[in-house]
């Protein structure tokens, strides 16, 4: 239904007017490039305006935030201090009469953790005391750099050596495939567990060690990319335009990267924008296993790790850990909406 | 065929070799070295280890040598001992790592067998609606639900049905696999597991459907514009019959491959389902285990792990030849 309706509106757009057809073609003819098709289809779908906005808001939410709202740091401690009260009732007889008080001593701690949402904590305190909601946002940072570096260098090796296998074919491409198929064999969570206790002996900081991490991720994730390239590479190879390009003389590198590449960035565009999003729920599960960023340095994924071990928050405290799920699917589920909009809009079959 | 077989099965030989030497010069960077935590809780028992002994225990793991062709003759012992299915002895649970595996992969297995029974129950439905319903109001919320599926983090939703499900609401059992205080028999244990296994398998079951509905659709919507159901409708028969007798048929060829390439992988065991609802399934175990630094058992598990994807992708290629007859393999 709705497509038909864009499908309309695009042919009236490029249809030149019946009412003056005196005037020259190229007047009444509205051009549009392949991008600015691409842009106005991708804008057309809801699900993609918000899987934007969700992104961009997470965006200016974790880089913006922390400059906005400074009222706490990362790991300031909140140290106004509060007060516990801790009761016990103690019955004892007197002249035959049985009383029943309830004693309560008042203890003083220095830390406000555990403090519920209020004006000074827009989401409370967790254990440690630190403010949950300004830790969302640092942890929102980690998640976004991390998975948009991880992706970037997936995108580059993948290229580099998907471009390599499909374009020279024989040796080449047996070898990058068979090491392509050994790394897909290789096992995720629990290799990382291996390097994690690597470099925990190496004495890397906490909070660089899950750059360290996705490097290697990185390392066993290229071969899907590279194996997108290689099989589009294939079939691009034999069109007539790569003869033609044979035929001027072109290098290799040129015909590689000027002419086959531009041809496997939609595709490519589209699985980076899918990637991103499995790249944040990766970063969030390592996390979530103290592999990732470690105490007191924030993470959603670590965020919501104090539940595994501490039910009473689990069950008593949601403020603590639910905001910090609450912002990986919102992450996840926009990178995937746009990355689905990108696909709809991309696909050469739709377009008119 | 035959050729073919057997030129896919010396190839994933290879694999399984690379895989293997990457996880035995990763497993000799561990700075965790249990043979000496070892050592030391049998001196603080009062006993002292002479240095032969300790020697001794490092040259039966083949980690005594740490130069490079100690580290090569260490890897060499390790694959000719594999070859032979023996995975060594389990630091942490004192028994052959194959036999821990063997042990616990069986729940791990059942209950991702349960829960892709259902995925397919439910994903496939929901993508012949979503397909014939291209662009409608049903197929937006088809598509919308399966992706906030994706998109959650098995540890955090997982947490959030057991708050909701186990603490607030007390249907069902929030950890474990059966309940400790009781013993159960016949029907009531069943009743019992089904208590416990009920909110993983649904975790599960619910961050999986989203790849499966949109496989289904995919591919029915590629079917449906194909010829051969334009003559059948054209033939008057009903819609239904159209879809689910003609359309459908066809999309169940990408079906049975992902299933065949699939069904290795119950085994694997879900690490973070499992960790979360304390199950003591193989992923479980294995997260215990290397925590504790349990090398013999990391290096099995890994193994297993590569031998069940390599497995996957050779019956995911030979059913494809078999279920498609457009096929040929060679």
């Amino acid at each position: 239904m709705e497509e038909n309706k864009n499908k309309t509106e695009e042919l009236e757009e490029t249809n030149l007017s019946v009412e003056d057809t005196e005037e020259p073609l190229d007047k009444t003819v509205r051009l549009m490039s392949p991008t600015r098709m691409v842009v106005r289809r991708f804008f057309r779908s809801k699900l993609s305006i918000v899987g934007l906005i969700m992104v961009v808001g997470l965006f200016l939410f974790s880089f913006l935030g922390p400059v906005v709202y400074n009222q706490w740091g990362e790991i300031e401690v909140d140290k106004s201090g509060k007060y516990e009260l801790s009761g016990s009732t103690v019955t004892y007889t007197v002249n035959g009469n049985e009383y029943t008080i309830r004693q309560t001593t008042e203890k003083s701690i220095d830390d406000n953790s555990l403090a519920p949402p209020s004006a000074d904590h827009i989401l409370g305190t967790d254990k440690q005391g630190y403010d949950v909601f300004v830790r969302l946002m640092y942890g929102g940072r980690i998640s976004l750099i991390v998975s948009f570096i991880a992706v970037f260098l997936i995108t580059i090796l993948g290229v580099v050596m998907g471009g390599l296998a499909g374009y020279f074919g024989g040796v080449i491409d047996t070898v990058i495939m068979r090491i392509c198929d050994v790394l897909m064999c290789l096992p995720g969570i629990p290799i990382l567990l291996i390097i994690s206790t690597i470099l925990d002996s190496s004495g890397i900081p906490g909070q660089y060690r899950i750059y360290l991490l996705m490097i290697y991720l990185t390392f066993i994730s290229w071969p899907g990319t590279a194996r997108l390239v290689r099989g589009q590479i294939l079939s691009l190879r034999e069109q007539e335009y790569m003869v033609a390009a044979e035929a001027m003389g072109y290098s290799a590198s040129r015909k590689i990267f000027k002419h086959l590449v531009p041809n496997v960035m939609p595709q490519l565009i589209v699985q980076m924008s899918l990637s991103l999003g499995s790249m944040i729920l990766y970063e969030a599960t390592l996390s979530y296993l103290n592999l990732g960023v470690k105490a007191p340095y924030a993470a959603w994924g670590t965020m919501i790790n104090i539940i595994s071990q501490d039910t009473d928050i689990l069950e008593n405290y949601l403020n603590v850990w639910v905001p910090a799920g609450v912002c990986i699917v919102i992450a996840v589920l926009g990178f995937n909406f746009i990355g689905d909009g990108l696909r709809d809009a991309l696909d050469p079959k739709a377009r008119r | 065929m035959l050729k073919y077989i057997l030129k896919r099965i010396g190839m994933s030989i290879l694999i399984l070799l690379g895989v293997s030497m990457i996880i035995y010069f990763l497993i000799r960077l561990m700075p965790v070295d249990f043979i000496q935590d070892k050592i030391n809780a049998i001196n603080q028992g009062g006993a002292t280890v002479s240095q032969e002994t300790q020697d001794a225990m490092y040259a039966t793991y083949g980690l005594g040598d740490n130069s490079f062709m100690g580290i090569l003759k260490g890897y060499f012992g390790w694959l000719g001992k594999l070859c032979t299915l023996d995975l060594g002895i389990s630091f942490k649970y004192g028994i052959p790592v194959s036999e821990v595996i063997f042990d616990h992969m069986g729940i791990s297995f059942i209950i991702a067998l349960i829960a892709t029974v259902f995925e397919f129950l439910i994903a496939i439905p929901l993508g012949i609606t979503a397909a014939t319903h291209q662009y409608k109001f049903r197929d937006y919320l088809v598509t919308i639900l399966v992706m906030i599926g994706i998109s959650l983090p098995a540890f955090f939703f997982g947490q959030v049905l057991k708050e909701l499900l186990a603490y607030q609401l007390g249907w069902f059992e929030p950890s474990g696999l059966v309940d400790a205080t009781s013993s159960f028999t016949g029907f009531n244990l069943l009743i019992d597991y089904a208590k416990h296994c009920f909110i993983p398998i649904l975790t599960i079951v619910i961050l999986s459907i989203g790849p499966r509905m949109r496989m289904t659709r995919a591919n029915m919507l590629e079917v449906m514009n194909s010829d051969y159901i334009r003559t059948a409708r054209a033939k008057g028969l009903k819609e239904s019959k159209v879809v689910n007798k003609h359309a459908f048929r066809n999309t169940l060829i990408p079906m049975v491959t992902s299933l065949a390439g699939l069904l290795p992988s119950l085994f694997s065991g879900a690490i973070i389902t499992e960790q979360v609802f304390d199950l003591p399934g193989i992923g479980n175990m294995a997260l215990n285990a290397m925590n504790a630094g349990d090398i013999p058992f990391i290096m099995g598990y890994n193994m297993f792990l590569a031998l069940l994807s390599v497995i996957g992708v050779l019956l995911a290629d030979l059913m494809y030849g078999l279920v498609d007859p457009r096929v040929k393999l060679e």
